[in-house]
Order: structure tokens, then C-alpha cells, then sequence
């Protein structure tokens, strides 16, 4: 079930009304809720259930016996066992394909040609989030930051239907506590969470999706058609698409979570201001960027090892989070684009090389994420590099339309404000009376919709990791 | 022993909620049945439109139990086409009902110069008429539903540096047995209206499966003879319109046998009608057989060897091909064009 649908605006009335008349009596809330988050997550495939039923049971026994143990060797094995198991049905499922077929591709390189296994597994969607969250509660409870919880509000926290699909990556920590005792009905941030949504959705469905059909999927698809002007055109488009694509969709999550009581951590914080690499990463996806941090570069090592080991985990952290978001090489070369674009500033900032004007560093840095994008979009290298070639290719300008200019400018150009004045305005509409904000959330549905081409609503670009 | 290089978090244990006036739960509650209630007054013909073209299932159940209602409600009420109206700027201009499978009336539902095809066609014959060498390819347009995608890809690709202008038309989620998303009768008359296309790629049927009205206005349920005849009908005016009277070449692929059996039942009928419907147009209708390539014999298969390596050729949903496999089909309609249009093509 995705949230621009008619589904989900049947789900959601019911599921709030329910939510809020059970909250005094949570023996009743907690199995509603995960009822309905289950619901929700096999509206795609009822099978998936299974499996996110098996994965909570996995990490809830991991946890409990690292709990129970007293031997520090023990717990780290059983972590080690249950983070291994984690890993493995989000390797069969994501990476089997992938690694299979480049090993075939290598042997037969060698002329030991072999018939393989060669299957295709659907993706369960949600998996590379699920997996993530399971492994940071396990984790933490061996770390002594989490007591184990019960497996009700465990498996409430691993399904929760705003967070399930696409994130955003919300520690056990900061869920599990906000069941400890029922949401308060008195203070609820209705406003707040409803011009997320709406946001959500002009982003996702009047932004996102119109730039893809517009300009993106025209020239990533068939790049040699394309000159450099309409190239140039696409590759800005895809960086504004998929910020308003993701980031629509997280905020439709953290609104529908605070209508429901629950407060999500921010996952955007306008990452195309972004003036240095390391700040792009506290700005995009930064519930990823954290977990990566938490749970991969500081046990490398982070940057305690000298300065060789601080770049060696900074490249090992960026390639993995590329391959987090697909087996392909575009993604762990996107990773290991980033990996050396910090692992540049870290050896600028040792030297205490002066840094350039700030609008400079800011058009670096914002050019080579875009560049960065061409590699995460593209279907295979050979068209990342045919679209960079492109790029150098005189030609007209085909596709450069007003209203697609003005949308990628948009998108570019609400970044680089300063955050207060919008602040305020959220906060300003976030005061409306109550039937105000529902008419206002009416009208935007039903203008987003009326944008909605026959083809429907495409998947959330973050469906597919 | 201790673990010194695990963090402390430096985040606060639960996030703050945004700044801003706080409401109550009542209030959450006022402002989300608001806007349903505002949107089944405004939009109810829109919930019960797209709950008709919903594959059949519990969604569909449930969204037409609300939508059926709705829509009763709002066809009683202007405020639907008030709506309409207001937002009409937004929306992609058509060339009207010009076409559409419903637009040629209730009853025997004939359009002109489109014979009927009852069941008994079923039979395998082969016409084997030779057609006309056609003249230049200057547009191939390539349509269908998602299975369309990325065969259209490939084939802008591999005509790149040709003088052949690929439009590509593809339309997910659609399906010649639901006109409920896009009435692909209409669709196809818009399509040969603005393009005038030399030739067309049609590659569509991953989700059909929908009852078709009857020669009598009944339901018949997919997939039987009748259901078959229905479709075959539909894709006959399809493959009338698209063949401009005789200007242009239509190229229709069958669809190799998806993974799940009961898409296998349906992707028999469909191959089996599409089959049928060319018939009397097989001077310009090449009907482009899949199948034995991907699953020869109607058996599934993930990989095939190509170029001497096994390769994945499949989505992982069992219905798509992924981009190898729309690489071999690109290659095997390269073929069919080349055989109409001459080795010109790549």
C-alpha cells in the first residue's frame, strides 16, 4: 500500500480513529496497530508478512539472550549470529542475483563457464529499512543502550506503517519509549502533521513525478537522442526529483506518525545547501547517514586509527551505504564517489588548505552530487557513461519548458533560503482551525490528483532498496 | 572487556516534536474526516472510477464499497464537475470518446468496417498473405502497458542513430480488458491522430484478466472462448486503427508466460486472441511470438542462455522482462521491422 492511493485514504481514517480510541488501553492498541501495520505492509504480497513475522522473532530472541547473558563472549557471538542472519535474507533477497551473475560473468571471463543457479527473487519491500532497524535494536541491546523490549512493542516498532516501507530508519530507541505509555490525546501535533502531508504530496506527486516524465526518464532512458543542453536539464531534474520523491515521501510518514501521536526523526534538512560533503551527509537521509556512522565507520574504527584508516572506513562506510541501495555497480560506484569526495576534504582539512568563497565550494559540492546522481540513476555504466559523454554533445535544447525549468529552480532555489521565514509560514498554516486544515488538505489532494496521469502513481523511488 | 570505540548517542532519546500549536486527538481527527468527506462530495466519481480499474481483489472490494456510494452521491451533486472544471488545466487533453471501446454503442457494439469475431475463429489458421513493401520508417511509435517498458528503451537505443523517430507511449497499469484507467481504443485513435505513426510496437498484457461485456451486454469472465473472442475484438479495432488502412505496420508481441498460474491462463487467452484478431490484417499486422523464445513450450523460466552465458532475462514479479530480456525481444522486433523495412535498420 502506498500513501498516494485510495487504499491508503480508506486505511488511514479508520486506522487514526482506532488508534486514538484505544489509546487508554494499549493491551488493546499495541495488537491493533500491529494488526493494521501488517495490513498495510502485505497489501503488496501477503508472503512479505511472513517474513518481516520471522525477522522480528529472529532479532526479539537475539536480543533477549544477549540480555540474559552475562558472558561478554557470548553476547557478542549471539549478536553476531543474529546481525549475520539479519544480513543474510537481505543478502539472498537484494544481492543473490547480482553477485551470482558477476560470478558467472567472471568465470566465464576466465573460460570456467558454469551453469549457475540463476534465479530472480522479488525484493519484499521495505527489507533494506526493516533490516536496518532490527540490526541497530539487537545492537544497541548489546550495547547496553536498550533494555529488550517486549515482543509486542518490538514488533510494533519493526512494523509501524508509517515507517515500514521507505524509512525513515528510526532507532529503537526512540520508538520503543513512546510506547511505554499511551500518547497523549490532548497533545497532538495536528497541524504540524498535516501540512507535512501536504507537502508530502506536492512534492512526491506535482513535483517528483512530473519532472521524471517530463525530462528524466526521456533522457536517462535513451541518452543518445539527447544533446548536452537537455542532458545538463536532466541530470538537475533528477537531483530535484528524487529530493522531492524521498523527501515527499518521508514527510508524509512523520506527518501521518505525529496524527497518530508518534514523532519520526527528521530525515532532510535541505541537503542541496549543502557546502561540504561531510554537511551534504548531515543533511540527506541523515537517519542512514547515522546508522551508517553508528554501526559501521565507529566500529571500523572511525577515525582513531590515524589518518590512512580514517579514509580506508570512509570509503568502506560510503561504498556499503551504495550498495545498501541496490546491487549494481552504479550504486557502489555513487558510494565510492562520495567515499573520495570526503576522504578530499579530510586530507584539505588536515593540510588546513584554504577553503574557497563559500558560493564556490557550494557549486562544487552541488555539481559533483549531481554527477553522483547520473551514476545512481542510470540503468547500467554504459549509460551513466553515454549521459556524461552527452554532456559534451552540442545540440538544441528540446525539453527545456518553462514550467520544468521553473520546478528544478524551485526545488534548488527553496533550498538555499533561509530556513526561518519557512519555518514560520509552516508554522503559521500548522495554527489553522481544524476544519480549515482539512479543507486544505482536501484541495491539495484533489489538485495533486488531478496532476495524476493516466499511468497512475509510480513507486516511491525508495521502494526499490 | 570494554568497547571503547562504540558512541554514546549524541541524539536525545526521542526526537522533539515540530514546534507549533498543539491540537488534540479529536482535532486529528476532524481535519482527516473533513477532507474525506470534502473529497467524496467533489471527487466520488474518481474513487468509484479508479476502484473499477483496480485488479480484482480486496482493494478493489473495499475501494469500490466506499467508492460505489461515493460516486452515487456525487453524480447527484455539481460539485464533481465544479471540480472538474477548476482543475481541467491540469489534466492531458484526449481527442474525446473518438475510438473508445464503449463509444460504439450497447448491443452488437460493431464499428465500422470491423468485422465481429465470434468464438469459432479460434482455430489456428494462418492467412499467410504478403504484404506490400511498406515505404520509409520515419516514426515507430512503441506502446503497451508496463511490459512496453523497457523494450521502448531498447529500441530507441538501438534506432539512436538511425532516422527513425522513436515515440514511446507506454501506460502502467493499463489493459485493453479494463478501460476503467485508459480506454485503449480511444488511446490508440489519439495516438494514430497525433503521431501518424509508419509503424507501432505493441507490447501489452500483464494486466488483463477483466470481464468483458458480451454481444449481448453481459459479463463473461476472463478466459474462456467468449472472453478470448471479446478481446480479440477489441484488439482487432486496435490493430485496424493502428494500421492506418494499410500506411503503416503494426507489430504485436505475445506475451511469454509469467511465473504465477493463474497469469498463465490469462496470457494463454490473450496470445491466443491476439492471434486470431491479425488475421484478416496479416498484410500489416506481424504478430511477433515471445513465448518461444522466452518460455518455450508455456514453461517459466528466469534464464536463458544468451550469447553462450546464462542470463536473468526476468523481473523478479515473474510477469516483466528485465533489461536483457527486453535487449533479446528489442532484437527480435529489430528483426520483423528489418524484414518489412529492409536492412537500412540497424
Amino acid at each position: 500500500m502506498v500513501f498516494p492511493s485510495y487504499e491508503f485514504a480508506f486505511f488511514f481514517p479508520m486506522v487514526l480513529a482506532l488508534s486514538w480510541l484505544l489509546m487508554p488501553r494499549p493491551r488493546l492498541w499495541k495488537p491493533s496497530i500491529l494488526a493494521a501495520s501488517y495490513v498495510f505492509y502485505s497489501a503488496a504480497s501477503p508472503g512479505y508478512a511472513l517474513l518481516l513475522a520471522g525477522v522480528t522473532l529472529a532479532n526479539q530472541l537475539g536480543a533477549v539472550l544477549v540480555s540474559r547473558s552475562s558472558d561478554e563472549g557470548a553476547r557478542r557471538r549471539i549478536m553476531a549470529a543474529t546481525v549475520a542472519v539479519d544480513l543474510g535474507v537481505l543478502g539472498l533477497f537484494k544481492y543473490y542475483g547480482f553477485f551470482v551473475g558477476e560470478i558467472g560473468r567472471f568465470l566465464d571471463s576466465l573460460g570456467l563457464g558454469m551453469p549457475l543457479p540463476l534465479l530472480t527473487l522479488a525484493l519484499p519491500i521495505g527489507l533494506s529499512f526493516i533490516t536496518f532497524q532490527a540490526i541497530s535494536y539487537v545492537v544497541d541491546v548489546k550495547r547496553g543502550l536498550l533494555e529488550p523490549a517486549t515482543t509486542i512493542d518490538f514488533a510494533l516498532y519493526l512494523s509501524f506503517f508509517p515507517h515500514v516501507v521507505a524509512g525513515p530508519i528510526v532507532r529503537a530507541r526512540e520508538f520503543i519509549p513512546q510506547l511505554a505509555k499511551p500518547r497523549d490525546p490532548r497533545d497532538v501535533a495536528v497541524g504540524a502533521g498535516v501540512v507535512l502531508i501536504a507537502i508530502g504530496l506536492v512534492k512526491k506527486v506535482a513535483i517528483a513525478d512530473y519532472l521524471a516524465r517530463e525530462v528524466v526518464d526521456p533522457v536517462f532512458g535513451v541518452p543518445e537522442a539527447y544533446a548536452a543542453p537537455d542532458v545538463a536539464l536532466a541530470a538537475y531534474a533528477y537531483a530535484a526529483q528524487i529530493y522531492c520523491d524521498f523527501s515527499g515521501y518521508t514527510d508524509i510518514a512523520i506527518g501521518v506518525a505525529l496524527l497518530l501521536g508518534f514523532v519520526f526523526p527528521q530525515n532532510f534538512n535541505s541537503p542541496y545547501r549543502a557546502l561540504s560533503f561531510r554537511d551534504f551527509w548531515r543533511r540527506w537521509h541523515m537517519t542512514l547517514s547515522r546508522f551508517l556512522r553508528d554501526f559501521l565507520y565507529i566500529p571500523l574504527g572511525g577515525n582513531r586509527g590515524g589518518k590512512l584508516r580514517t579514509y580506508r572506513n570512509l570509503m568502506i562506510t560510503m561504498i556499503l551505504g551504495g550498495l545498501w541501495h541496490g546491487a549494481a555497480w552504479g550504486f557502489i560506484l555513487w558510494g565510492a564517489l562520495h567515499g573520495a569526495c570526503l576522504m578530499v576534504e579530510h586530507v584539505l582539512r588536515d593540510r588546513e588548505v584554504k577553503s574557497p568563497p563559500a558560493v564556490i565550494r557550494w557549486a562544487i559540492v552541488f555539481h559533483l552530487v549531481v554527477l553522483g546522481w547520473i551514476l545512481f540513476r542510470a540503468e547500467n555504466l554504459e549509460l551513466a557513461g553515454a549521459l556524461i559523454s552527452r554532456l559534451t554533445v552540442a545540440g538544441d535544447a528540446t525539453l527545456w519548458a518553462p514550467a520544468t525549468v521553473a520546478a528544478i529552480a524551485a526545488v534548488i532555489g527553496f533550498q538555499l533560503l533561509p530556513p526561518d521565514p519557512l519555518d514560520r509560514l509552516r508554522v503559521r498554516f500548522a495554527a489553522l482551525p481544524a476544519p480549515a486544515l482539512g479543507l486544505g488538505l482536501a484541495v491539495v489532494v484533489a489538485t495533486v490528483g488531478a496532476t495524476v496521469p493516466s499511468q497512475g502513481v509510480p513507486p516511491f523511488i525508495y521502494f526499490q532498496f | 572487556m570494554t568497547e571503547p570505540y562504540y558512541p554514546t548517542s549524541p541524539e536525545p532519546p526521542v526526537p522533539p516534536a515540530p514546534t507549533g500549536r498543539r491540537l488534540t486527538a479529536r482535532h486529528a481527527l476532524i481535519v482527516v474526516f473533513v477532507a474525506a468527506l470534502l473529497l467524496v462530495l467533489f471527487e466520488g466519481s474518481s474513487i468509484r472510477g479508479a476502484g473499477e480499474e483496480m485488479d480484482p481483489g480486496i482493494a478493489r472490494e473495499l475501494t469500490l464499497a466506499i467508492g460505489k456510494p461515493a460516486g452515487w452521491v456525487s453524480d447527484r451533486l455539481p460539485f464533481d464537475d465544479w471540480t472538474d472544471d477548476a482543475l481541467a488545466f491540469l489534466e492531458d487533453e484526449g481527442v474525446g470518446q473518438a475510438g473508445a471501446f464503449d463509444s460504439a454503442g450497447a448491443g452488437g457494439r460493431t464499428a465500422r468496417g470491423v468485422p465481429r469475431v465470434p468464438p469459432s475463429s479460434f482455430d489456428p489458421v494462418e492467412l499467410g498473405e504478403r504484404a506490400a513493401p511498406p515505404g520509409r520508417l520515419g516514426t515507430l511509435l512503441v506502446t503497451g502497458d508496463s511490459l512496453a517498458m523497457p523494450l521502448d528503451v531498447e529500441l530507441a537505443r538501438d534506432l539512436a542513430d538511425t532516422q527513425v523517430n522513436v515515440e514511446r507511449d507506454p501506460h502502467i497499469g493499463t489493459g485493453i480488458s479494463n478501460t476503467g484507467l485508459v480506454d485503449w481504443g480511444r488511446l490508440s485513435t489519439e495516438q494514430t491522430a497525433d503521431l501518424e505513426p509508419d509503424a507501432v510496437v505493441v507490447f501489452i498484457g500483464a494486466n488483463e484478466g477483466f470481464a468483458l461485456p458480451g454481444p449481448g451486454g453481459e459479463e463473461i469472465e476472463c478466459c474462456g472462448p467468449g472472453w478470448a473472442a471479446e478481446y480479440a475484438y477489441r484488439a482487432r479495432r486496435m490493430m485496424n486503427t493502428y494500421r492506418r488502412g494499410g500506411r503503416a505496420r503494426v507489430y504485436w508481441l505475445l506475451l511469454p508466460a509469467p511465473r504465477d498460474g493463474e497469469r498463465q491462463e490469462i496470457a494463454r487467452s490473450v496470445n491466443a486472441a491476439i492471434s486470431v484478431a491479425a488475421q484478416p490484417y496479416a498484410a500489416q499486422v506481424r504478430v511477433v511470438d515471445l513465448e518461444e523464445v522466452f518460455t518455450p513450450g508455456g514453461r517459466y523460466r528466469d534464464a536463458m542462455t544468451i550469447d553462450g552465458r546464462r542470463q536473468i532475462v526476468r523481473e523478479p514479479d515473474g510477469v516483466h522482462l528485465n533489461g536483457a530480456g527486453a535487449d533479446v525481444a528489442a532484437e527480435i522486433v529489430l528483426d520483423a521491422l528489418r524484414r518489412d523495412y529492409g536492412e537500412a535498420l540497424p
